[in-house]
C-alpha cells in the first residue's frame, strides 16, 4: 500500500501538486489519469523520490519516503520496478542483458539462476527466445515496452511504477500491455500505479482512478463509477477522449 | 554566478562519482569496457596523429635551423623535447578532449534524456558512480600508456621523414634524440597526462550528465564539453608547468 497525505510540490514557485492525499492497494491497478501538463508525471517522479517534494508525507506502508535516510531509500528502491514512457532499456546491452541487470548488480544469484530468471520474465511478458540476443534498438516499440516490463518485474518487486505504459503503440498492441501488467499485477500481488490519459486503459484495466487536474486531485473511484462522477472536469476529460476515440474510429 | 554554480555542482557530482560502489564486479566489468571503447579504439588515431607531427616537427625544426651555425643534430633533440614536454601530453589531450569528450558527453546525455539514468536511480543504483567513475578510471589509466606511445610514434615519424625529406641524417637525428636527455622531463608529462585524462573524463561527463531536453541539447552539451575541456587542459598545463618545471 501506497499512501501520500497532503502532498506539495513546486518548480520555481509554480505550485504543479497542490494537497494531494490519497492511496494506491496492492494487487490493484491504480491509474492515474488527467491531461497533459496536469501534473501525473511529476505526481509519479515525486513517489518515486525522483522529486524531492515541498510538503507533505508519502507512506510505503510503514515507511515514511520523505522522512528515511538515502541509504534506506536504496534499500527501498529494490523492491520498485519501473516502466517508462519510452521503456528507457539500456542500448548497450542486448534484451537479456537488460533484464539480468538488476539480477546482476543486487542479487548474489549463480549464472544458471539467473538465467532461469531471465527467461522467466521475458515469457512471461511473451518475448521469443529468438529475440532475447538483440539490442533494444532491433525490437519493436511494443516489444521494447515488454521488454520494460520484465526488467521492472525481475527483482519480484512489491510496487510497480508505469509511465504512460502505452503511449504511442497502436490500439490492439495497447490493450495487450495493459492486460499483461494487469495480470502481473495480481499474479504478483504488486501495488501497482499507472500514469495515463488513454480512456481506453482505464475502461480495461482501471480498478481504481485517481482524475487529476492542474495539480489538484479532482476524484477518485473505478472505472464503473468514472460516468457517474458528477465532476464536471472529470466529464470534459472522458468527452474530449471519446471525442478523439471517434475521430480515430474514423 | 553561473560559473560558480558550475563549479559547486561539479564537485557535489564527483562526491557521488566516488561514493562506494554498489556491487565492485559490475564496476570492473564496466571499466574493462570503457578501456576497450575510449582506449583501445583511440590508439590508431594517436598512431597517425603523433607520426604525421612527428615528421612535420622534424622538417619545421630543420628549416628554421638551416643557418650551418646550428649542428644538424639539434633536429633530433628539438623533435624529441617538443613531443615529450608539450605535444604528446598537451596537444593529445585536446584532440583526446574532442574525440573522448563527445564521446562521453552524448553517450551520458543521452542516456539522461532517454530516462535511462533515471531508470538506474530507481533501480537503487548511484547512476554517477556507475556511469561516470569507469570512464574516469579508465582515462585516467590509458592516457600516460597514449603518452608513450604518441612519443615513440612521433619520433618514429620524424626518423623516417627527416632523411626522406633530405633535412637530416638518420645518424645525426639519433645523436640528436640522445643528447641532453632528461628523464624528469617524462615524470612531468606523466603527471600532465594523469590530470589531463581526470578533466577528459570527468568535465565531459559533468555535461552530460545534467543535460536537459532532447537530441538538440545533447549536442549543444557536446560542444560546450569539448570547449570547456580545452580551456581547463590548458589552464592547468600552464599551472603545472608553472609549478614542476620552473
Amino acid at each position: 500500500m501506497i499512501t501520500l497525505k497532503n502532498v506539495y510540490k513546486s518548480f520555481d514557485g509554480n505550485e504543479v501538486l497542490k494537497d494531494i492525499s490519497t492511496s494506491f492497494e496492492p494487487g490493484k491497478t491504480n491509474l492515474i489519469i488527467g491531461r497533459s501538463g496536469s501534473g501525473k508525471t511529476v505526481l509519479l517522479k515525486s513517489i518515486l523520490g525522483l522529486f524531492e517534494v515541498d510538503r507533505g508525507e508519502i507512506w510505503y506502508n510503514d515507511r515514511d519516503f520523505t522522512k528515511i535516510s538515502e541509504k534506506e531509500r536504496k534499500f527501498l528502491r529494490k523492491e520498485i520496478g519501473m516502466v517508462f514512457q519510452g521503456g528507457a532499456l539500456f542500448d548497450s546491452i542486448n534484451v537479456e542483458g537488460n533484464v539480468r541487470f538488476p539480477l546482476d548488480m543486487f542479487t548474489e544469484m549463480s549464472s544458471a539462476e539467473k538465467n532461469k530468471r531471465v527467461e522467466f520474465c521475458l515469457d512471461h511478458v511473451n518475448i521469443e527466445k529468438q529475440a532475447f540476443k538483440l539490442s533494444p534498438s532491433e525490437i519493436s516499440g511494443g516489444m521494447q515496452k515488454r521488454v520494460a516490463i520484465a526488467r521492472a518485474i525481475a527483482l519480484n518487486p512489491k510496487y510497480l511504477f508505469c509511465d504512460e505504459p502505452n503511449s504511442g503503440l497502436d490500439p490492439e498492441t495497447a490493450t495487450v500491455i495493459d492486460k499483461l501488467i494487469q495480470a502481473l499485477t495480481k499474479e504478483f500481488q504488486m501495488t501497482t500505479i499507472i500514469n495515463t490519459h488513454d480512456m481506453n486503459s482505464v475502461i480495461e484495466i482501471g480498478e481504481s482512478v485517481l482524475f487529476i487536474s492542474k495539480g489538484h486531485k479532482e476524484w477518485v473511484g473505478t472505472k464503473h463509477e468514472i460516468l457517474d462522477s458528477g465532476n464536471q472536469k472529470l466529464d470534459d476529460f472522458i468527452f474530449a477522449n471519446k471525442l478523439y476515440a471517434q475521430m480515430k474510429g474514423k | 554566478m553561473g560559473f560558480f554554480f558550475h563549479i559547486g555542482r561539479y564537485f557535489a557530482l564527483l562526491k557521488r562519482v566516488f561514493a562506494k560502489p554498489e556491487k565492485h564486479k559490475m564496476y570492473f566489468r564496466q571499466l574493462f569496457h570503457e578501456i576497450d571503447s575510449l582506449g583501445v579504439n583511440s590508439v590508431w588515431i594517436v598512431v597517425i596523429i603523433s607520426v604525421f607531427i612527428g615528421g612535420i616537427m622534424t622538417i619545421q625544426f630543420a628549416y628554421s635551423m638551416s643557418n650551418p651555425i646550428y649542428p644538424r643534430d639539434l633536429i633530433g633533440f628539438g623533435t624529441r623535447d617538443t613531443l615529450i614536454l608539450e605535444f604528446s601530453s598537451t596537444m593529445l589531450a585536446l584532440i583526446m578532449a574532442g574525440k573522448m569528450g563527445s564521446n562521453i558527453t552524448s553517450e551520458i546525455g543521452t542516456m539522461r534524456v532517454t530516462e535511462q539514468i533515471d531508470s538506474l536511480e530507481i533501480m537503487g543504483v548511484n547512476s554517477a558512480s556507475y556511469l561516470i567513475l569507469p570512464k574516469i578510471v579508465a582515462v585516467v589509466l590509458i592516457f600516460p600508456f597514449l603518452f608513450i606511445m604518441s612519443v615513440f610514434f612521433g619520433i618514429l615519424g620524424g626518423l623516417f621523414t627527416g632523411p626522406l625529406a633530405g633535412v637530416v641524417t638518420v645518424p645525426e637525428f639519433i645523436q640528436g634524440l640522445k643528447f641532453a636527455f632528461v628523464p624528469y622531463y617524462i615524470t612531468f608529462s606523466i603527471i600532465k597526462s594523469l590530470v589531463f585524462g581526470f578533466l577528459v573524463a570527468s568535465v565531459p561527463a559533468y555535461f552530460g550528465y545534467y543535460v536537459q531536453g532532447g537530441a538538440l541539447e545533447v549536442g549543444k552539451a557536446s560542444t560546450k564539453a569539448v570547449v570547456n575541456t580545452n580551456i581547463l587542459v590548458l589552464f592547468f598545463d600552464l599551472i603545472l608547468t608553472r609549478l614542476l618545471l620552473t
